[in-house]
């Protein structure tokens, strides 16, 4: 029987950085990976939507370029040629991640992984392949997740979740998008920017909930008023029903319809095969596997990383850094940590990063904390670039003057947010952003001048009236 | 007109008391039975309600100023109305020194802790108050005073300050050991200070919570100090005990390092008890395994009233009856409820008072008086599933039974193994009045009671 000193199940962001970290220290190293090398992040998540959302986004500003003294007859799209693109940049970064393995020593085997004990973890092939059995020191479980799909909600083609609507090979002109988190929000975005009629239901009060309530004003504003997607916050769909025609469902006293739905309302944890009880692990009751902040579950040498585990942020960064650490704690003997301090970012139009404690957190907390805002209107470069929506805030502590956290919505939020992460991470106070000379004109400006505010000493924004 | 709210007298033996915590704050409205503060004494933390409406006028007593029972320590009145001109009650007398011209003189402060026996009464008086005084007030925290004192020049003060560091701690070369700049420098670079790395806002709290950034440890990427080192820090600084601890610091210190400790473990087999003991619960009759372990002990008492004593070195005292201390966990500390009169209680009537008292413990709601006096203690971490331990006898006893958890066991009886359930329990004896045949002769007969079934079957 084939020995390892590492398994890592599940080739996604969070397996395959585990697997190349722990090759690298010398380890004997098997990747377990039932579909595709990547994971959902590369095949069905991050990379396919942004590849899709950078076509419609040129096709938006194609259709919207006259205030720059631009025209564009006859702007059109062709969406199967987009998904065919798409496909092309999925195919060349899962082929990329394929070689790193390759190169790394890593053995890759297909198929889906089972624990037979501890120590042993048996892989069966999709199809009639031979079950093979491995023997290993230590395993890390990176299964990942799927997307939720609630008993309430009728089986039908039309009513699909994001990984089958990335298969579309054309866009339907009505969308209903069930559930207004990230996921529902950059799909709804995309749709509406190729002309398709959104609506977004949402069961909570808002969209996006756990931003803070100015930048989601931001957002909601670009997205009803530019994009025309109607947004019905505070109300479950009810009496959902799909058929021929289309799909229909109510909210409140409204009745929407629609010629499909996307359903986005979480991700749920897989483990379904792994036969955990076998080995006597646990999940909690929502399925995820706890683990502590060095990746370690309760069996001493099983490791959970990334959307499997309890408390996940459910983003791929995170999950990279958490199987980085879990492969070093394994390899290296080490008590690293991963670190808490994740930003996130939002693909919707305008985008949003976001990273550390919200207005809004502080609050509940009952933390003393001083707010720093700049909006883009008062950036050279943003007016210059006609991207003038939007705004970058600080949340201070009150006391200290440290950064605690940082929220960008507007033209390359997203981009922006990595300063603000190495800020905060490195502990760096709002008075030393102030004082970090920022090259002008650039987006990046709005953080020192942002800074400023914290203080009351903004340059370029009218003192506020006492 | 105004009412005057005074420190309320919680028994015969508490002359003073803190209040530790005001509840409501000049001007705030006060209802009748509302809890208005909590007051602490050597034994317990209690609340104190309001026996009028109005609004709290005027606060006499602040928090964790130890002030004599009976002594008003606010007003409460009609919104508005004057509160009469109250000094503030005198501050306490100083605590008798402690016994200083040795012990031909005045017992240990331990023995003094019981009175005679007065014959016509029955019932122990409670002890006199100059044994059972309190600890002398809170000490202040034990942090360094501030540096008030400190020859500093004015540059060099502000360097320090600007360096987040203590001068309290620089060797001054100027006249009179005055600290100068340079000598801030030259303590600076001894330190390695240059090398120091800290992250700003580590160094903004440091400077806010005034803490000796030289004192801190990095755990950053390179030793750098983190926000979450100076919090560290903070939680680390001392803080001062409760009253509760101090007390329990106090007696315990006492009692460890003046009495001669001496132990003897035994294990009672507890197999034909428990089984007793489901027979019965299934005739309705409930006991604890604690109420047997007590009538077993209160009954061995009586058959060596020697362990029932008190011993100071030079003399000893026999007492008249059996006063059992139980030890009883509660938050942040540990009480020691009496059963009075133990040997005239039957076993029903004993695990009632021993029921009862446990959970006014809990409750935080034991008068002072419940709590002194015991003449042996029993402490049972049973339900803590610990093999073994060993406790330290109470100020004015002479022995305490530690009881530890039932273990099925194997037995090797008439040379065969056998399971049985087998609880250890260790005596501590004060060595000075209680040998070890006496000990072991004790031991043994608490452990014969327990295994005699007979015994229990006349008893319930």
């Amino acid at each position: 029987m084939e020995k390892f000193d590492v398994v890592v199940i599940g080739a996604g962001p969070g397996g395959y950085p585990a697997a190349i970290r722990a090759a690298q220290t010398g380890a004997r190293v098997a990747v377990v990976e039932k579909e595709a090398v990547g994971g959902t992040c590369l095949n069905w998540g991050c990379i396919p939507t942004k590849a899709l959302i950078a076509s419609a986004e040129q096709y938006w500003r194609m259709k919207h370029c006259g205030a720059l003294g631009l025209s564009a007859a006859d702007v059109g799209f062709d969406y199967a040629a987009m998904a065919k693109r798409k496909d092309e940049v999925v195919a060349r970064l899962t082929g990329g991640v394929g070689q790193l393995l390759k190169a790394n020593g890593v053995t890759a085997l297909a198929g889906t992984a089972s624990f037979e004990s501890r120590n042993r973890v048996a892989v069966k092939p999709a199809g009639r392949g031979e079950k093979r059995t491995v023997e290993t020191a230590n395993t890390i479980i990176a299964t990942g997740s799927v997307s939720a799909m609630p008993g309430f909600i009728p089986r039908h083609p039309r009513i699909v979740e994001s990984r089958a609507f990335l298969d579309l090979k054309k866009l339907p002109a009505a969308l209903i998008v069930l559930g207004g988190g990230v996921i529902g929000c950059e799909f709804a975005c995309l749709a509406a920017q190729l002309g398709t009629r959104v609506t977004v239901v949402e069961l909570l009060e808002d969209i996006l909930i756990m931003l803070d309530a100015d930048v989601r004003r931001e957002v909601k504003r670009h997205m009803t008023a530019s994009l025309g997607i109607e947004i019905l916050a505070g109300a479950a769909l009810k009496d959902i029903a799909a058929d021929r025609d289309g799909v229909r469902g109510t909210a409140g006293d409204r009745t929407v319809q629609a010629e499909m739905m996307l359903v986005s309302v979480g991700r749920l944890p897989l483990t379904e095969g792994l036969e955990l009880k076998r080995i006597g692990l646990e999940t909690n009751e929502r399925g995820f596997i706890a683990t502590d902040e060095g990746g370690r579950t309760a069996l001493a040498t099983v490791y959970a990383v990334g959307d499997v585990t309890a408390g996940s942020t459910q983003l791929a960064h995170a999950a990279t850094s958490q199987g980085i650490v879990a492969a070093e704690n394994i390899c290296l003997g080490g008590r690293k940590k991963t670190d808490r301090l994740v930003p996130a970012c939002i693909f919707t139009s305008p985008e949003i990063g976001s990273v550390g404690l919200t207005e809004g957190e502080a609050g509940r907390k009952g933390r003393a904390v001083k707010v720093g805002k700049f909006a883009f209107t008062g950036l050279g470069k943003a007016l210059a670039s006609g991207e003038p929506e939007g705004f970058v805030k600080w949340v201070v502590d009150a006391q200290t003057d440290q950064l605690l956290g940082a929220h960008a919505v507007g033209a390359h939020a997203t981009d922006l947010i990595a300063e603000a992460a190495a800020a905060i991470k490195a502990e760096l106070t709002a008075e030393e952003i102030g004082r970090t000379i920022h090259c002008h004109p650039t987006f990046a400006e709005a953080w020192m001048e942002a800074a400023h505010a914290a203080h009351g000493r903004c340059i370029h924004a009218a003192p506020k009236r006492k | 007109m105004a009412q005057a709210v005074v420190l309320p007298k919680f028994g015969q033996t508490v002359e003073e008391a803190t209040i530790v915590k005001w509840h409501k704050k000049v001007g705030d409205s006060v209802k009748k039975g509302e809890v208005l503060f909590e007051v602490e004494t050597d034994k317990a933390v209690l609340e104190a309600e309001s026996f009028y409406d109005g609004v709290l006028l005027k606060i006499l007593v602040g928090e964790n100023v130890p002030a004599p029972v009976s002594s008003v320590v606010a007003y409460v009145g009609k919104a508005g109305e004057q509160a009469p001109e109250g000094a503030p009650p005198p501050a306490p007398a100083a605590p008798p020194a402690p016994a200083a011209p040795a012990a031909e003189q005045k017992p240990a402060p331990a023995p003094a802790a019981r009175a005679p026996l007065p014959a016509e009464t029955g019932r122990r008086p409670a002890p006199p108050p100059s044994a059972l005084h309190l600890p002398p007030p809170t000490p202040p925290p034990p942090t360094p005073p501030p540096p008030s004192r400190l020859l500093i020049s004015p540059r060099a003060r502000a360097l320090a300050r600007s360096c987040v560091i203590a001068p309290a701690r620089i060797t001054g070369s100027g006249p009179r050991g005055r600290i100068v700049r340079r000598d801030v420098e030259a303590y600076l670079e001894a330190q390695g200070y240059a090398s120091l790395r800290v992250s700003p806002a580590a160094r903004r709290l440091a400077a806010k919570e005034g803490v000796d950034i030289l004192t801190v440890r990095g755990t950053g990427a390179g030793g750098r100090i983190m926000v979450h080192d100076v919090q560290r820090s903070l939680a680390e600084r001392p803080r001062p005990l409760s009253r509760m601890r101090q007390v329990i610091a106090r007696r315990l210190t006492e009692s460890f390092a003046g009495t001669p400790h001496f132990y003897v473990t035994v294990s009672a087999d507890m197999t034909d008890l428990l089984a007793y003991r489901q027979e019965l619960k299934a005739r309705g009759k409930s006991f604890t395994v604690t109420d047997f372990i007590l009538e077993a002990v209160v009954m061995s008492l009586q058959e060596f009233p020697a362990v029932n004593s008190v011993c100071d070195g030079t003399t000893v005292r026999w007492y008249g009856s059996v006063d059992l201390g139980v030890a009883v966990s509660v938050e942040n500390g540990l009480v020691v409820p009496v059963i009075r009169n133990a040997g005239d209680l039957s076993l029903e009537e004993l695990r009632d008072r021993a029921r009862a008292l446990t959970a006014k413990a809990r409750e935080g709601k034991l008068l002072p008086d419940e709590m002194t006096g015991s003449t042996f203690t029993v402490s049972n971490m049973g339900m803590l599933d610990v093999d073994d331990f060993h406790a330290i006898i109470n100020p004015g006893e002479a022995a305490i039974l530690a009881v530890s958890s039932t273990r099925e066991t194997p037995v090797a009886r008439g040379g065969k193994v056998v399971v049985r359930s087998l609880m250890r329990m260790t005596l501590s004896t004060d060595h000075r009045i209680v040998d070890g045949a006496l000990g072991a002769a004790f031991a043994n007969a608490v452990k014969g009671k327990l295994e005699d079934m007979e015994l229990w079957k006349s008893l319930t």
